[in-house]
C-alpha cells in the first residue's frame, strides 16, 4: 500500500519530465546544429579554395617545368617578357606559348580569345608582385596563378583552371546520425533520473562537436559544448521549465506579435547584423578579407590626415554636429517665434498663414533639395539674382568656398525643417490655458517674464521630444548634402552619412563603409538615451 | 516685442500689429518664393533655371509637361508612365505589407502585458528612427548576391525596413487611445483574442489603419536615396530618381524637372495637408512615450 503511494506521484510527474528533457534537448540541439553548420560552410568554402587554388597552381608549376598541365586547364603556358612595341614604343608587347602547341603567339589583338587579356594581366601582375593564385574576379570560381618559368628568361608560367566542380554537398547524412544518437543519450538520461539527465542531455547534444573538430578546430566546438551545457544547466535549475511556462502563457501575444517579428527579423536584423560584421572586413573585387578592427583604426585614427582634411573622421564628425546644431537652434529659433507671432488672438487669417507656413514640409524634401540647388547656381541661380538685385553683388560662386556651400545646405535644411518645429510648437502654446497669463499680467510681469516663467516651461515637455527627433533626422538628413552641395568643395561639407554613401559607392570600400555606419549607429545610440533621459527628466513636473 | 506676450488679454499697438503681420508676410513669402519658381519654370520655355529672379513666367508654354509625358526609352516605351507605374506600385506594395504584417502586433504591444515588452517597443522606435541610409550598403551587398537589384521586389522588401516600425507605433498609438470597454464586454460574453481582434478592434482602428497606410505609401512614394542606389536600370527608376536625374551634372533640363515636380507632389502634397494633424499628434506621441 505505502509502496503504491510513493510510486504513484513519481510516475505522475514522469512523464511531462521525460517530455520536458525532450523539448530541452531539441533546443540545445537546434543550437548546435547552427554552429555546425557554419562551421561546415567555413570549412567548405575554405576548401574549395585551397582545392581549386592549389589546382590552378600545380597547373602553372608543370607548365613551368615544360611538362603539360597536371589538372585540366582553360589556358596555361609560358608568357614572355614584356617588350616595346616596334610601331608604338609606349605599348608593351607579350607573347604566348601555350602547352602542347608548335609556335607562340602575340598575345592580344583583334581576334584574340577573351582569355588573353587575363594573362596578359597576370603576367604583369608576377612582374610587379612575384608569384601569385587568386580567383578570377568575374564570379566563375576560376583560379588564375602565375610562377617563374626557368626555360624562358623573364618567362612567366600562367595557368587558368577550368571552372570548378560543385563543392561538398551538405553533410545531412551525418547530421541526421549524430542528432538520432544525441536524442537515445539524452532519452536514456530522462530514465536514468537524478544528475544524469542534465549530464547526458548535455552530452546528446555536443555529438554535434565531433565533425566540427575535423571542419574548422577546436573552436566551433567548444562552442556548441558551451551552449548545450548553458541548455543542459538550465535545464537543470528549472529555468527552460520557466520559460516554457512563460511562452504559454503568452502565447496568444507571442502569436499577435509574430508576422511582424519574423519579418523584423529577416528584414532589419539580417542587414543590420551583416552591416556590423563587414565593419571588420576589407573589400576588394568581391572578395572579402578579415581585417579585425583595422578599418575602425583607420577611421578613429583619421587614416593619416590632418583635421581640417575632409578625409579625416573627426573633421566630418564636427562638420556633421556644427550641421546639426546650427540647423536645430535655427528651426527651433524660427518655429517657436513663428508660434508665438500665430498665437496673437487679434490676428487674421491664421489659417491661411498656418497652412502656407507648413508648405515645406508637404514637399518631398528631394526635391527641395533640388529646387535649392537649382537657386544657388552661380551662373542663373535665383539666389544671385536677388542679391544682385539688392545691390549685394550677384556673383557668389556659392558651391567652391565652404562657408558659402555650408550656407547653402542651411538655408536650404531651415527652409524645410522650421514647420515641424513651428507645428509642435503650436500645439504646446495651445495647451497654455489663458488664465495663467491673465493672473501673470495683473501681478505686473512683463512680457519677457512672461515668455520667460509661462510660456517656456509650456513649451519644453513638447519641445524636448521633437527636439531629438529633429537632431537625428538632421543627423542623417542625407537628402540636402547629397544634393544641394554634393559635398562641394572637396568633400568637405559632407556630413557623417554621405560620407558612409561615398566609401561604399564611390570609392567602393565596403568594409569602410559599413565601419562608418557602425559608428554612426553607435553615436546615434549614445544621443537617443542621452536625448530621452534629458527630456524625461525635464519632462516629469 | 509682441512675440513674446502670445495670449496677452490686451491688444497691443499698432506698431506691434503691423510689425506682427509683417514679420509673417515676409516668412510667408520667403517659403513660397521657390515653389513659385518652380511653377515658373514649369510653364516657361528653356530648359535653364531661372535668369531673372521674378517669379511671373514671361512666356506660357506646356511643352515641358509634353516632353516628360513623351520621353521614351531605349524599346520605346513611355519612360515616365513606366517610372509613375513603378513608384505606384513600389510604395502601394509597401503599404499592404507594412500594415497588414503590422496590424496584430500594434494590437498585442497596445493591449496585452508580456515580458520583452518594453524591449519590442523600444526596438521598433529605434529601427524607425535610424536612417535607412545605415542599411543602404549591407542591403546593397545582399540584394546583390540574391540578384535583387534592379527588381521592384527588391525595393519593396528594402521600404519595409523602415515601414514596418512605423505602422507598428503609429498603429499602437491609434490602439492606445480606443476605448477597452467593448473589448471586455465581448471577452466575457466569451469571444476569444482573435475573434475580439477581428471582429471589434480590427473595424474600430479603421481610421487609424488608413492614416498609417496613406502616410507609409507617402513614405515610400517620396523615398530618394534607396531607389537611386538600387535602380540603376532607367527603365526601373521611380519618380525621384527620374527627376535627380534630370537635373544630372552634366546636363540639367529644370523645365523638365520642374514639370515633373509638380506632377510628383502635387498628389502626396494633398495627401499631407489632409493628414498633417494626425501626423504631428503620432510622431511626438510616439517618441513621448518611447
Amino acid at each position: 500500500m505505502t509502496r503504491a503511494d510513493s510510486i504513484a506521484p513519481r510516475a505522475a510527474t514522469a512523464a511531462p519530465r521525460h517530455r520536458a528533457q525532450l523539448r530541452d534537448w531539441a533546443v540545445a540541439t537546434a543550437l548546435a546544429l547552427i554552429v555546425a553548420s557554419a562551421a561546415f560552410f567555413v570549412h567548405r568554402n575554405r576548401e574549395f579554395r585551397e582545392r581549386e587554388e592549389h589546382r590552378a597552381h600545380a597547373a602553372a608549376v608543370a607548365v613551368a617545368r615544360g611538362e603539360p598541365p597536371v589538372s585540366p586547364v582553360d589556358a596555361a603556358g609560358v608568357v614572355s617578357p614584356a617588350t616595346p612595341s616596334p610601331r608604338y614604343p609606349f605599348l608593351r608587347q607579350r607573347t604566348f606559348q601555350p602547352v602542347g602547341e608548335a609556335a607562340p603567339r602575340a598575345l592580344g589583338g583583334p581576334c584574340a580569345p577573351a582569355l588573353d587579356k587575363l594573362v596578359y594581366d597576370a603576367a604583369t601582375r608576377f612582374d610587379a608582385t612575384g608569384p601569385f593564385k587568386g580567383f578570377l574576379p568575374d564570379g566563375s570560381g576560376r583560379v588564375v596563378a602565375a610562377v617563374a618559368a626557368p626555360g624562358t628568361p623573364g618567362g612567366v608560367a600562367v595557368a587558368v583552371s577550368t571552372p570548378p566542380s560543385g563543392p561538398e554537398p551538405y553533410p545531412w547524412l551525418t547530421f541526421v546520425g549524430l542528432i538520432g544518437l544525441g536524442g537515445v543519450i539524452a532519452a536514456a538520461g530522462a530514465l536514468l533520473g537524478a544528475w544524469r539527465r542534465p549530464t547526458l542531455l548535455a552530452l546528446g547534444a555536443s555529438g554535434l562537436a565531433v565533425p566540427t573538430l575535423f571542419w574548422t578546430g577546436p573552436w566551433p566546438a567548444a562552442i556548441i559544448v558551451g551552449l548545450t551545457t548553458l541548455v543542459a544547466t538550465a535545464s537543470a535549475r528549472g529555468a527552460t521549465d520557466r520559460w516554457a511556462e512563460a511562452l504559454r502563457a503568452h502565447r496568444v501575444a507571442l502569436a499577435f506579435l509574430a508576422p511582424a517579428a519574423i519579418a523584423m527579423a529577416i528584414l532589419v536584423a539580417t542587414p543590420f547584423i551583416a552591416g556590423l560584421v563587414l565593419g571588420f572586413y576589407d573589400h576588394d573585387a568581391g572578395s572579402w578579407t578579415f581585417v579585425g578592427l583595422d578599418n575602425f583604426g583607420h577611421i578613429l585614427s583619421g587614416g593619416g590626415k590632418g583635421f581640417d582634411d575632409p578625409g579625416n573622421f573627426w573633421f566630418v564628425l564636427g562638420v556633421t554636429v556644427a550641421w546639426t546644431a546650427v540647423n536645430v537652434v535655427l528651426h527651433v529659433a524660427l518655429g517657436v517665434a513663428l508660434a508665438l507671432l500665430l498665437r496673437q488672438p487679434w490676428l487674421r487669417g491664421k489659417g491661411v498663414f498656418r497652412m502656407l507656413l507648413i508648405l515645406p514640409w508637404a514637399i518631398p524634401n528631394y526635391i527641395t533639395a533640388l529646387i535649392w540647388k537649382g537657386m544657388f547656381q552661380s551662373q542663373d541661380g535665383a539666389i544671385n539674382s536677388l542679391l544682385d538685385y539688392a545691390g549685394l553683388g550677384g556673383d557668389v560662386s556659392w558651391f567652391s568656398s565652404w562657408s558659402t556651400a555650408f550656407t547653402a545646405n542651411v538655408v536650404t535644411n531651415t527652409w524645410l525643417g522650421f514647420p515641424f518645429m513651428m507645428v509642435v510648437a503650436l500645439g504646446a502654446l495651445e495647451s497654455i490655458p489663458r488664465d495663467l497669463y491673465e493672473a501673470a499680467e495683473v501681478d505686473g510681469a512683463s512680457p519677457l517674464q512672461r515668455f520667460w516663467h509661462v510660456t517656456l516651461p509650456h513649451l519644453r515637455p513638447a519641445l524636448g521630444p521633437a527636439v531629438v527627433l529633429g537632431s537625428i533626422w538632421t543627423f542623417n538628413m542625407f537628402n540636402v548634402i547629397f544634393l544641394v552641395s554634393r559635398g562641394e568643395p572637396g568633400g568637405s561639407t559632407d556630413i557623417l552619412v554621405t560620407q558612409a554613401y561615398r566609401w561604399a559607392f564611390e570609392r567602393d570600400e565596403y568594409g569602410m563603409a559599413a565601419a562608418y555606419a557602425t559608428l554612426i549607429f553607435l553615436i546615434l545610440l549614445l544621443w537617443t538615451v542621452f536625448g530621452t533621459k534629458v527630456t524625461r527628466k525635464e519632462g516629469t513636473p | 516685442m509682441s512675440a513674446a506676450s502670445p495670449a496677452g488679454t490686451r491688444r497691443p499697438s499698432v506698431l506691434a500689429q503691423v510689425a506682427t503681420y509683417a514679420a509673417l508676410l515676409v516668412v510667408t513669402m520667403a517659403v513660397l518664393y521657390p515653389v513659385l519658381l518652380v511653377c515658373k519654370k514649369a510653364f516657361e520655355p528653356g530648359r535653364q533655371f531661372a535668369l531673372s529672379a521674378s517669379p511671373m513666367p514671361r512666356d506660357l508654354t506646356l511643352d515641358h509637361f509634353r516632353d516628360l509625358a513623351s520621353a521614351e526609352g531605349p524599346h520605346g516605351e513611355l519612360l515616365f508612365l513606366r517610372h509613375a507605374l513603378n513608384s505606384l506600385v513600389a510604395a502601394l506594395a509597401t503599404t499592404v505589407v507594412g500594415v497588414v504584417l503590422s496590424c496584430t502586433a500594434a494590437y498585442a504591444l497596445s493591449r496585452f502585458r508580456f515580458p520583452g515588452r518594453r524591449a519590442g517597443l523600444t526596438t521598433f522606435l529605434v529601427v524607425q528612427m535610424f536612417p535607412a541610409s545605415m542599411l543602404l550598403l549591407p542591403l546593397y551587398v545582399l540584394l546583390d548576391r540574391m540578384g535583387m537589384l534592379n527588381s521592384l521586389v527588391g525595393l519593396v522588401l528594402v521600404y519595409a525596413t523602415t515601414a514596418i516600425p512605423f505602422c507598428v507605433w503609429t498603429l499602437k498609438g491609434y490602439f492606445d487611445s480606443l476605448p477597452k470597454e467593448l473589448e471586455e464586454a465581448a471577452r466575457i460574453d466569451g469571444a476569444g483574442p482573435w475573434r475580439v481582434f477581428f471582429t471589434i478592434m480590427l473595424p474600430l482602428a479603421r481610421p487609424g489603419i488608413a492614416v498609417t497606410a496613406l502616410f507609409s505609401f507617402m513614405t515610400a512614394w517620396n523615398e530618394f536615396i534607396m531607389a537611386s542606389t538600387f535602380m540603376t536600370d532607367e527603365t526601373r527608376y521611380t519618380l525621384p530618381v527620374l527627376l535627380q536625374s534630370s537635373v544630372g551634372q552634366y546636363s540639367a533640363d529644370w523645365g523638365l524637372f520642374a514639370a515633373g515636380a509638380i506632377v510628383t507632389s502635387l498628389p502626396v502634397m494633398a495627401l499631407f495637408y489632409v493628414l498633417q494633424r494626425s501626423l504631428v499628434g503620432g510622431l511626438t506621441s510616439g517618441s513621448v512615450k518611447g
